[in-house]
């Protein structure tokens, strides 16, 4: 906290005391409430700003407490300051005990579990006669008193003033510590946290116990200092206005839960004259700040200023020499990683079959293969986030298999993902700074220690270290891509983790910012780590393992040095297709250009946030053709396919289908005027029947005879015919994508858009496929088509364009296409292979 | 850290506004607070006590006010039904208000939590609904609290009585709404019960007001050869319960609490609304007196009811009115609105008044703050919308 | 009897939990949204339909229809205020949008239709009754189970049979897709709230005769029929009605065993505690997680 903070506080607490000492007996309890309500804010806000929960249920919590303090004080005769404590205990020991269901749901699941929670004890206090006094309540409950003399209206108010001030203070060091950065950590991702180390059930649950302290706590003065409660003076349905302190006043600030429960006491009291009025007052203020200012009063008021004031304080940028920090160096002897025979299966398909590999401390062994080969699936089983159903996964001597990832993570194993999973509500430095906790968390640092001076030079360091250059306090999910990408390998390293595991770093990434990210993984692999890479960038594969894996439906199909791999012809094979299997060519000259040209897309650029995928991408198709679109993962096909589509918004550029620019509009307006796509990985309805799935495509382009129609599709697909009445999701790869490709026809499209049609297939039933497509071309239907496995779609296109990091590298007819290197180097990179 | 000054400053400065003493002088009004439920399932009742109170001030008013010309003036607060309200709403009517007396709603729990803070701070605080005995009788001395209204250890009395009277009933069932005033009555009838030879309770079930069906309970009842029902419970949820026994083909005699006169009962119930005999403290239908006459006509002109039969509450309205005189005649006894002396003027008030539910001598006493006792309690039932005097 | 009696009013008021709880169904299966204050559109359905037929005298056939439209335009309106606004920002706001908007309706019709809670004059479906078992049921007992049941097999239908329905199953499963096939997404969303408002609407107007009309009467079931939603998984129109049947059924056997006092304590401590060990509701399908 800053001299100007305490300043601030000083000035305004002496204020409220001011008050205190000159207010009437009313304003005394108003102001009393104000403080117990802000009193269970602040303990929500543990619970909904930092762990990024909900509860409807606080009100229960209250209610314990209060009548802990009843019972123990008017039954007991417990003095107030020892009831107080306990009344506290016992509202977060239920705390705990309902955190065990909640911990397992989310959303309506769990707001029904707390709405119920707090109804349950609202009758049970009203039953349970001979503790509770039933529906009477208990009366008479002392005021306390200290030294012999008793508190009234104004010696409680100032020890609800006291206790407010305390709960602020907590909250503020709470969450600005460990504490609140593991619960913060755990609320922007879930994933990410359990790969730093924390466990995610411990925590929620302490968040939970600890929301509802405060609650008890305040519940406890509550009764006190009305003298008199009843179960009617705990109305389950009124936690929703603790729940609105949070909300209005701003979540996840330090000062927002004063405000809202300034606002949610004060306004009605204010427009008590409205009397009857006030809850529609209340109902219609809290549409309009939900509406006009989501993150509350304060979040609202602060990041206003911030804009009014411009982008300062982000923190000083990182300095430092880049240079390997100490403690990355390598202590001791590195153990290899060893992995065992490891198999899964997901509803029957085999994702990953009996892999077994050891990967070198000092080296950089990759793992590649076409998509759905199983890659990320191993690297989930290694990293704890799978459980195996056989083999084992060994880092020296501790054997990992089948441990949660949380505790595959403190073990030593770190791991970045596909897409970054920062905490994006988090500073940069705090992103790291919790990583470097290695989950371990003490009670003891509840009222959150600063961190110390060294951790952050460590901190520091190891950004400098990965080449991140930008500020240390501005939220990590503001970054650009690449700076994401750096700061995700910092926080890995920040648990200075034996074994790296990176999914993708280079994905999304230009060609300088991939070399960089390249350079980095050999620089960690000369620290002796064992890095362990995922990559569809075949030059970066090729230029920095020492050793690859290539796996194809599960399966390792070849492991060695990145020469021996290039030229392994079942590599090549699973990558491109087998050119025996190809399609049928068309027959005769075919209609090269020949037809009016019916879709025409030039200058076409498309973005995931700050990274471009598309560039400038120009292309034409005329009615008849069947043009076919090639390049390696990561090329930008399936986005091509998207941004045409209308599923990817907004994009630049032009598209002309049919004569009239859609490039804005949206996906079902696309569809009904007949640009048809049938997406990658199927994407059937599963619920819904052969027949219905069939039908539903024709749902945006209704033709005369439906039935007819459909039949006459369906009769194509032989293997469709037989199991009309089955439900899609029930059958295989295979026929799911016939049924997506009869879908896609179902519309009488003007051009069907094929995304990967043989995308995880068996080579018989791509064989089939294929000759599926060769049968529609020549009946007529105009289709652009993406495919990785080359060979199979030059064998039935027409004409082709290749595409390497957004952009077309190449275009030709099919025959062209073969004899040029272009498409041999855009998939396996360097120079080309030997053609088998 | 977030934090921001100017917020917390804005939110200070309206708070100290917020702040701003109300000063009085003698030239002001009278203020009147009244605690009720205006919103929710009990808000009829606020209504119903709303006009007999205004009528009544109307009355005062029109005369020349009190005190040499000072009007009264009535200040509403909601409870929302709920204690925690209801004790807010009576602080800031004393406090921020200065008000000379409170007058409470229907809901006994809320006038039992605002009974400690009247005798507190010295402020009569005028019960002219809620009936739980422990309200007037509530050990404090001086006691500030007085009521025009029935008493729920007197009426359990008179129930049991009626049942064996009327209908020969040895055996009883109770049937109890589930909360604070069913839990009083309970306790209530089983005193009366201790001191009532001829009449045993058989059987007691309890339901919620959100029940729909409680033919379970009267099942239970039915089987434990309950010869009369002694009903507590207000008029949606008793509805239901008429329903119910309709539903069963039981034609067992029922005896309520008053509760089921408020809220369009013989609607809600149906065609069976006219089985169930209840108490009343006053009845506009036939004969009427002098004040009976006056107030019929000043419902109709302020608030368009055309006769008897849209006369919602009546209790409400004929206890707050005599309430509202009875107190403008101590104020004026006592000289001033100095709450000491406005209750020294209750507990000895000179003369007469000829009121609605009875002609008032010397209704209240040191000893006794209930200003009505079981004579002045009559039975009645509905027929049609009329409520008549039961047979 | 009285087993049989419990018996008879909990499917009766189960499967009205049902109906509601199927208004939370349909939305949250196209749009992973609900509106929370569902017992307020049920509310209305009630209140609507006695100001039309009670008050203004209008037949109930044109009573009831137009009540019913008029929910289905409430439950569009909850949907482009409270909803749609949130949801485009990635909040789930709505939540406690829906809330507010709930107390808003609730008090608003508490001043313009009276404090007064009101009966539903008696039809010959609450005046006749049938011998059932030895217990006498009346006729509107039976209507409620009848159309309940009656609608989620109509809503199955749809799905399946029809063109928009197996559209909308469609944005369930699988949004992207559904908009390659020309659906609109958002037209589908909203009638999803539409259909929500109008299930509400036949809840209040079925349970009207033998409950009482006012603002606050839907407010317990409301919650309750949520209850019965997240219990029955909020995953298929018969997961949701037979909750809601189990539900009436166990707390009209709790009341009839214990009395009405624990019925709420019993049932709500079963929903956690089911909840607890069943996290997915208990017909509900456990979602794959991925990386």
């Amino acid at each position: 906290m800053s001299a100007r903070n305490l300043l601030i506080g000083a000035a305004l607490i002496g204020l409220l005391v001011a008050a205190i000492l000159n207010a009437n007996g009313y304003h005394l309890f108003v102001l009393s409430l104000v403080g117990l309500t802000a009193i269970v804010g602040v303990g929500l806000n543990i619970l909904v700003g930092l762990s990024g929960q909900i509860s409807l249920g606080h009100m229960g919590f209250y209610a314990i407490g209060a009548y802990t303090v009843a019972i123990l004080t008017a039954g007991y005769g417990w003095s107030f300051w020892l009831a107080l404590p306990a009344a506290g205990f016992f509202a977060g020991a239920a705390g705990g005990l309902l955190s065990i269901p909640a911990l397992r749901v989310r959303g309506p699941y769990l707001a029904m579990i707390t709405i119920a929670f707090a109804f349950v004890v609202e009758q049970s206090a009203a039953e349970m006669e001979g503790l509770t006094g039933g529906w009477n309540g208990i009366m008479g409950i002392a005021p306390p008193s200290l030294f012999g003399a008793s508190f009234r209206q104004r010696g409680i108010a100032l020890l609800v003033l006291t206790l407010a001030v305390l709960a602020v203070v907590f909250y503020a060091r709470f969450s600005g510590g460990a504490w609140g950065k593991a619960l913060r950590a755990l609320r922007d991702s879930e994933i990410a946290a359990q790969s730093i180390g924390l466990n995610p059930v411990w925590l929620r649950c302490v968040a939970f116990a600890l929301s509802a302290v405060f609650a008890g706590v305040a519940g406890g003065v509550f009764a006190a200092m009305s003298g008199f409660i009843s179960p009617e003076s705990f109305p389950f349905f009124e936690s929703i206005l603790f729940l609105l302190v949070v909300v209005i006043g701003g979540a996840d600030t330090v000062l927002g839960p004063l405000v809202g429960a300034a606002i949610v006491v004060l306004l009605p009291e204010a427009l008590s004259s409205l009397a009857e009025y006030r809850l529609l007052f209340v109902g219609l203020l809290l549409l309009v700040v939900l509406r006009l200012a989501p993150r509350g009063i304060v979040g609202g008021l602060s990041s206003l200023v911030t804009r009014l004031i411009g982008g300062k304080a982000k923190g000083t940028p990182v300095s430092g020499d880049g240079a390997a920090p100490a403690f990355l160096r390598s202590s001791g002897e590195a153990a290899p990683l060893v992995v065992d025979g490891l198999s899964i299966a997901f509803g029957g398909v085999k994702a990953v079959q009996d892999l077994s590999f050891e990967a070198a401390p000092g080296a950089v062994t990759s793992i590649i293969g076409p998509n759905g080969a199983g890659k990320t699936t191993a690297l989930n089983l290694i990293a704890g986030y799978y459980r195996p159903t056989a083999g084992s996964v060994r880092l020296g001597g501790v054997d990992l298999t089948g441990r949660a990832s949380h505790e595959v993570a403190r073990a030593g194993i770190g791991r970045t993902y596909q897409t970054t999973q920062l905490f994006e509500h988090m500073s940069v430095v705090d992103n790291l700074l919790i990583a470097m906790r290695r989950g371990r968390l003490s009670l003891a640092e509840f009222a959150g220690a600063a961190e110390t001076s060294r951790r952050r030079a460590r901190a520091e360091a190891l950004l400098a270290f990965v080449g991140y250059q930008g500020p240390l306090a501005v939220e990590a999910g503001s970054l650009a891509h690449i700076d994401k990408r750096l700061v995700e390998i910092a926080r890995t390293l920040a648990l200075e983790p034996q074994v790296l595991l990176f999914d993708e770093p280079a994905a999304g990434l230009g060609e300088e910012d991939t070399a960089r990210v390249g350079r980095l993984l050999k620089r960690l692999a000369g620290l002796g780590r064992c890095v362990i890479l995922i990559e569809h960038d075949m030059p970066l594969v090729m230029g920095i393992s020492d050793r690859i894996l290539v796996l194809d439906a599960g399966q390792k199909i070849c492991d060695g040095a990145p020469e021996t791999v290039r030229e392994d012809p079942a590599v090549l094979k699973a990558y491109l297709g087998e050119a025996d299997l190809a399609g049928r060519a068309r027959d005769g000259a075919g209609s090269t250009g020949a037809g009016r040209r019916i879709l025409d897309v030039s200058g076409l650029c498309a973005a995931y946030g700050a990274s471009d995928v598309l560039r400038d991408v120009g292309l034409s198709v005329a009615e008849g053709e069947l043009v076919a679109v090639l390049g390696a993962n990561g090329a930008g096909k399936s986005t091509l396919m998207r941004a045409l589509s209308g599923l990817h918004r907004p994009v630049r550029g032009r598209v002309l289908f049919d004569g009239e620019a859609i490039e804005a509009l949206p996906a079902h307006e696309v569809a009904r005027r007949g640009l048809v796509l049938v997406p990658e990985g199927r994407q059937v309805f599963p619920e819904l029947t052969v027949i219905q799935n069939v039908r539903l495509g024709a749902y945006g382009r209704m033709p005369p005879d439906l039935d007819a129609e459909v039949e006459r599709i369906i009769a194509r697909f032989p293997r469709l015919q037989e199991r009309r009445g089955q439900r899609a999701g029930l059958m295989s790869g295979g026929e799911q994508q016939m049924l997506a490709i009869a879908r896609g026809l179902a519309s009488r499209p003007k051009v069907l858009l094929l995304d990967e049609p043989s995308l995880g297939l068996a080579p018989a039933l791509i064989q089939e496929l294929y000759a599926i497509l060769a049968e529609l071309r020549d009946g007529g239907v105009t289709i652009l088509l993406v495919d990785q496995m080359a060979e199979m779609a030059l064998g039935v296109a027409d004409r082709a364009y290749v595409l390497g990091s957004g952009a077309v590298v190449e275009s030709g007819t099919a025959a062209e296409l073969r004899r040029s290197d272009a498409l041999q180097k855009a998939y396996l990179g360097g120079e080309a292979a030997t053609a088998s | 850290m977030k934090t921001n000054p100017k917020g917390v400053f804005l939110a200070g400065a309206a708070m100290a506004l917020a702040w701003a003493p109300t000063a009085a002088t003698a030239a002001d009004p009278i203020r009147i607070g009244q605690v009720a439920a205006l919103s929710g399932a009990s808000a009829q009742s606020g209504e119903a006590i709303t006009r007999g109170l205004q009528i009544a001030i109307d009355e005062i008013n029109g005369a020349g006010g009190l005190l040499d010309g000072r009007m009264i003036e009535l200040v509403q607060r909601d409870d929302e039904s709920k204690p925690p309200k209801g004790l807010l709403a009576a602080r800031e009517l004393i406090y921020n208000e200065g008000v000379a007396a409170i007058i409470g709603g229907i809901d006994s729990p809320v006038s039992l939590a605002i009974v400690p803070l009247a005798n507190q701070e010295g402020v009569p605080f005028m019960g002219v609904w809620a009936a739980a005995t422990g309200i007037t009788q509530n050990d404090a001395d001086p006691n500030y609290v007085f009521r025009v209204s029935a008493v729920d250890a007197l009426v359990d009395v008179k129930l049991l009585n009626y049942a064996n009277g009327a209908f020969g009933a040895h055996k009883v069932g109770l049937m109890l709404i589930n909360n604070p005033w069913g839990q009083s009555n309970e306790k209530g009838l089983e005193a009366a019960d201790e001191a009532n030879d001829k009449v045993e309770i058989v059987g007691t079930e309890k339901f919620e007001s959100t029940d729909v069906d409680m033919t379970p309970q009267l099942t239970r009842l039915k089987d434990a050869g309950a010869e009369a029902v002694v009903l507590v419970v207000n008029a949606p949820p008793g509805a239901q319960m008429m329903k119910s026994r309709a539903r069963m083909g039981w034609d067992v005699p029922v005896v309520s609490h008053w509760g089921i006169s408020g809220g369009r009962f013989p609607e809600l119930a149906g065609p069976t609304a006219g089985d169930a005999r209840f108490v009343q403290t006053y009845s506009f239908f036939g004969d009427q007196g002098p004040a009976g006459k006056k107030v019929l006509e000043e419902l109709k002109a302020k608030y368009g009811v055309a006769g008897p039969e849209e006369v919602v509450s009546p209790v409400g309205t004929a206890n707050a009115y005599d309430a509202m005189h009875l107190l403008g005649m101590a104020i004026e006894q006592a000289g001033g609105t100095d709450g000491d002396a406005v209750r020294e003027a209750l507990e000895n008030l000179d003369g007469t008044y000829e009121g609605l539910i009875k002609t008032y001598e010397k209704p209240f006493s040191p000893d006794d703050h209930d200003a009505l006792g079981p004579d002045d309690y009559v039975m009645v039932r509905y027929d049609g919308d009329r409520i008549v005097p039961a047979e | 009897m009285l087993i049989i009696s419990a018996m008879i009013i909990g499917l009766g008021l189960g499967s009205m939990y049902g109906l509601l709880a199927l208004g939370f169904y349909v939305t949250y299966a196209v749009s992973n949204t609900v509106n929370f204050a569902q017992g307020s559109t049920m509310m209305l359905g009630a209140v609507l339909c006695f100001t039309f037929w009670a008050t203004l005298g209008w037949p109930l056939p044109a009573a009831i229809v137009a009540a019913l439209l008029l929910c289905a335009a409430w439950g569009v309106a909850v949907e482009r205020v409270a909803v749609r606004p949130f949801v485009r920002r990635g909040s789930d706001g709505w939540l406690m949008a829906t809330v507010a908007l709930g107390i808003v309706v609730d008090n608003a019709v508490l001043f313009t239709f009276g404090k007064d809670p009101r009966g539903m004059p008696p039809t010959f479906l609450v005046t006749e009754s049938l011998a059932v078992g030895g217990v006498r049921v009346q006729l509107q007992q039976m209507l409620i189970p009848l159309v309940g049941l009656g609608l989620a097999f109509a809503l199955t239908l749809f799905a399946r049979r029809t063109r928009h329905g197996a559209a909308m199953l469609a944005v369930v499963q699988n949004g992207d897709a559904a908009r390659l096939m020309g659906i609109n997404v958002g037209a589908a969303v909203t009638a999803a709230f539409a259909l929500s408002g109008f299930f509400a609407g036949v809840a209040g107007i079925l349970i009207a005769p033998l409950f009482t009309v006012s603002s606050t009467m839907g407010t317990l079931f409301g919650i309750k029929a949520f209850a019965v939603a997240i219990l029955g998984g909020i995953g298929s129109p018969w997961g949701v009605m037979i909750a809601g049947l189990l539900y009436g059924v166990l707390e009209a056997t709790v009341t009839a065993s214990f009395g009405s006092t624990y019925t709420q304590i019993v049932a709500f401590s079963l929903v956690i505690l089911t909840l607890a060990l069943r996290p997915e509701g208990l017909f509900g399908r456990a979602a794959v997680k991925k990386v």
